[in-house]
């Protein structure tokens, strides 16, 4: 069938609004579902650091049952931000809320109002700090929480997750056998100085690291372990002021 | 049923049900007319994801054909191809949210895959080869079958990579643990993706055995 | 220029289109009978792959991803318009490929009539829209690791569909089994060729 240009360009014209209005709806219908199912991963991910597993349908509850304080501490150690029972007490925005990207883009950069977010956990009366990381891994990037005990030293739990590592090898530092291995590390030695957790390359008896501060790396996945210690230690070195604040 | 049908032919005649049945076995698109196995293969590591993508196939197919069908006799020839990938593209987007809001897990897994099936040949040859040229009922049924067809074939090969990768089904445990104990193990291998590939090739063999005119003559 | 490179040889031998993502296996399937029409359709798609990727990057990165719009305006930085991003892919892919048509048919006509048939084809090659999507997904930091990975995912690409003619030219000769001869066989034979490609993983970039 043969049809006018006019025709055609009123076809395409009156196509293009009908599918732009349908699909933007749609958009702006099924965003706030969206927003949730990503908040929702985001605590269960952090729960789960703290060593705290809960079903996806209950985890709004649990978080604000365990997470009783969150902090926006800066690269001084001063707190700058703090929400607690639902409202925001000091600071205007929810710890909960920073992209710890952008803040780990803005300290490589220089620039100086950086906000850094922890979580504080209450358990059973034990009080738990919560940490995020986040870093660059062999194919993408890496992320995860890392749980202290109230010394702010021992570490009782650790969660990682990546977005394309390598199957069967570097992704296994999402695995719980491979995330076991960091509870009662300790990322200070005992002088104090800040020395991370490092995950090395054949084991941690064969190696000159102290059994406190080294976890055994995946066979095969060398390039993601080294990113995973690379990543512990560039973002946990930026909490050791306020670590040591509150000591 | 109404008066309209009555008129015409029974919504469910013979030929409305081969348009379904046919696809999927006889002329499935992935194993016979090798279409749309482009983001096929990469999902079917487990079953869930391969019924989700399915299903979400299935249904930009069915809707886009009936789309395509009750336009077609408005639809310029010069901007044909155009229009149906605008409305094969405004379907996907749709899905995509859809399958965000309400399946989180599962569309992350299926990532990039799932905006994938706009060029998923199966739906621009269906598009062009039925949905043009027949009324919307017919169209429609043409739609399900072929994504149904699709359908199935990645389920079958889901079905053997999660039991033989993982030795789950739907996530659930189906090798008992005593055979852990007897030795066996996960073959870690049927969740690369060569392997996929490899069953593909095998359900083809065991397709064409059984039915001797898909023999291809070289 | 280091992280270019990497890319580069990624996306090339282990990230490849088909043996690791499957993207393109349609016309990797059709067209493959002869190492010379599949060379064809293999340049043909690293010609398109590298220019449409990085102008989706752009696109991706100035038009449409949360915030983008704030050089225009700073008061729109909260627009999102993600969600527009498959259709803006394939309407750009689809415009690409008829500009690519159109250049080629006026400036070098000998080229166009050994590339010229296949250029439709690749409108709907799932591998040119999954370089795209990928390079979304992946977050590429600029322009230049965009392009990077578009030409190495076009080139490897290319490699496969070329390795699989030259083997499928071979193995008329051989004696298949019947049910097999044919498309079983070459998926066969895909397969074994990713695994092959799956030894590339140990490489160290």
């Amino acid at each position: 069938m043969q049809h006018s240009n006019s025709y055609i360009f009123r076809y395409s014209a009156i196509m293009v609004i009908i599918v732009a209005a349908m699909l933007a709806a749609t958009a702006e219908l099924l965003k706030p579902k969206q927003l949730d199912n990503i908040r929702i991963e985001k605590m269960q991910f952090i729960l789960s650091s703290a060593g705290i597993r809960v079903e996806k349908k209950d985890v709004i509850p649990t978080y604000n049952k365990f997470i009783t304080k969150e902090l926006g501490v800066d690269l001084s150690g001063n707190i700058v931000s703090i929400f607690q029972n639902g409202k925001q007490e000091q600071g205007t925005i929810r710890p909960f809320e920073i992209s710890l990207k952008e803040e780990l883009d803005k300290i490589s950069k220089g620039a100086g109002d950086v906000v850094l977010p922890l979580y504080i956990c209450n358990n059973d009366g034990k009080t738990i700090f919560i940490v995020p990381v986040y870093g660059k891994g062999l194919w993408g990037p890496l992320w995860g929480n890392m749980a202290f005990a109230d010394d702010m030293n021992t570490v009782v739990g650790a969660t990682f997750d990546h977005k394309a590592e390598t199957p069967g090898l570097g992704s296994e530092i999402a695995t719980t056998v491979f995330q076991a291995q960091f509870a009662n590390k300790q990322i200070f030695d005992p002088s104090g100085e800040f020395v991370s957790v490092s995950v090395v390359k054949g084991g941690v008896k064969n190696s000159s690291t102290p059994e406190a501060h080294g976890v055994d790396a995946i066979s095969g996945g060398t390039i993601t372990s080294n990113a995973v210690s690379k990543m512990l230690h560039d973002c946990l070195i930026n909490y050791v002021p306020y670590f040591k604040k509150d000591q | 049923m109404t008066t309209e049908s009555k008129k015409k032919e029974p919504l469910f005649s013979a030929k409305n049900k081969k348009l379904f049945s046919l696809p999927l076995f006889g002329n499935n698109p992935i194993t016979v007319q090798v279409l749309g196995i482009c983001s096929a293969l990469a999902i079917t590591v487990k079953l869930e994801n391969a019924v989700v993508m399915a299903i979400s196939v299935t249904a930009v197919i069915a809707v886009g054909n009936l789309i395509i069908s009750l336009l077609r006799n408005t639809i310029p020839s010069r901007i044909r191809i155009i229009v149906q990938l605008v409305v094969i593209a405004a379907l996907v987007i749709m899905v995509d949210q859809v399958l965000k809001a309400f399946v989180y897990d599962v569309s992350k897994q299926l990532s990039v895959f799932v905006g994938l099936i706009i060029t998923n040949c199966i739906i621009m040859g269906r598009f062009e080869a039925f949905a043009m040229a027949n009324k919307p009922w017919p169209s429609l049924l043409d739609g399900i079958g072929n994504g149904l067809g699709y359908g199935i074939i990645l389920v079958i090969i889901a079905f053997f990579r999660e039991l033989l990768g993982f030795g789950t089904i739907w996530g659930y445990k189906i090798i008992p643990e005593s055979f852990y104990d007897f030795g066996y193990k996960d073959n870690g291998f049927m969740i690369l993706p060569p392997m996929a590939l490899i069953t593909v090739g095998v359900i083809i063999w065991i397709q064409r055995s059984k039915n001797k005119d898909l023999i291809e003559k070289n | 220029m280091e992280n270019f490179f990497n890319i580069f040889i990624k996306s090339i031998f282990i990230d490849n289109m088909v043996f690791a993502y499957f993207l393109g296996m349609c016309s990797y399937l059709a067209v493959s009978k002869t190492v010379k029409t599949s060379a064809g359709l293999g340049i043909a798609v690293v010609f398109v792959m590298i220019i449409t990727v990085p102008v989706d990057y752009l696109i991706n990165e100035y038009l449409l991803s949360p915030g983008a719009l704030s050089w225009i305006n700073p008061e729109w930085a909260g627009i999102d318009l993600s969600f527009l991003s498959f259709i803006m892919f394939i309407a750009v892919i689809a415009s690409m490929v008829q500009l690519v048509e159109m250049i080629v048919e006026k400036f070098s006509p000998a080229l166009y009539s050994s590339l010229g048939i296949f250029l439709p084809l690749i409108a709907v090659n799932c591998a040119i829209l999954g370089g795209s999507l990928f390079m979304q997904e992946r977050e590429y930091q600029n322009i230049g690791e965009a392009t990077a990975f578009g030409l190495g995912s076009g080139i490897g690409w290319l490699i496969a569909i070329v390795a699989i003619a030259a083997i499928r030219e071979k193995i008329t000769y051989s004696n298949i089994p019947a049910p097999l001869r044919g498309l079983g066989i070459t998926f066969i034979i895909t397969g074994l060729m990713g695994i092959a490609f799956m030894s590339f993983l140990g490489i160290t970039l």
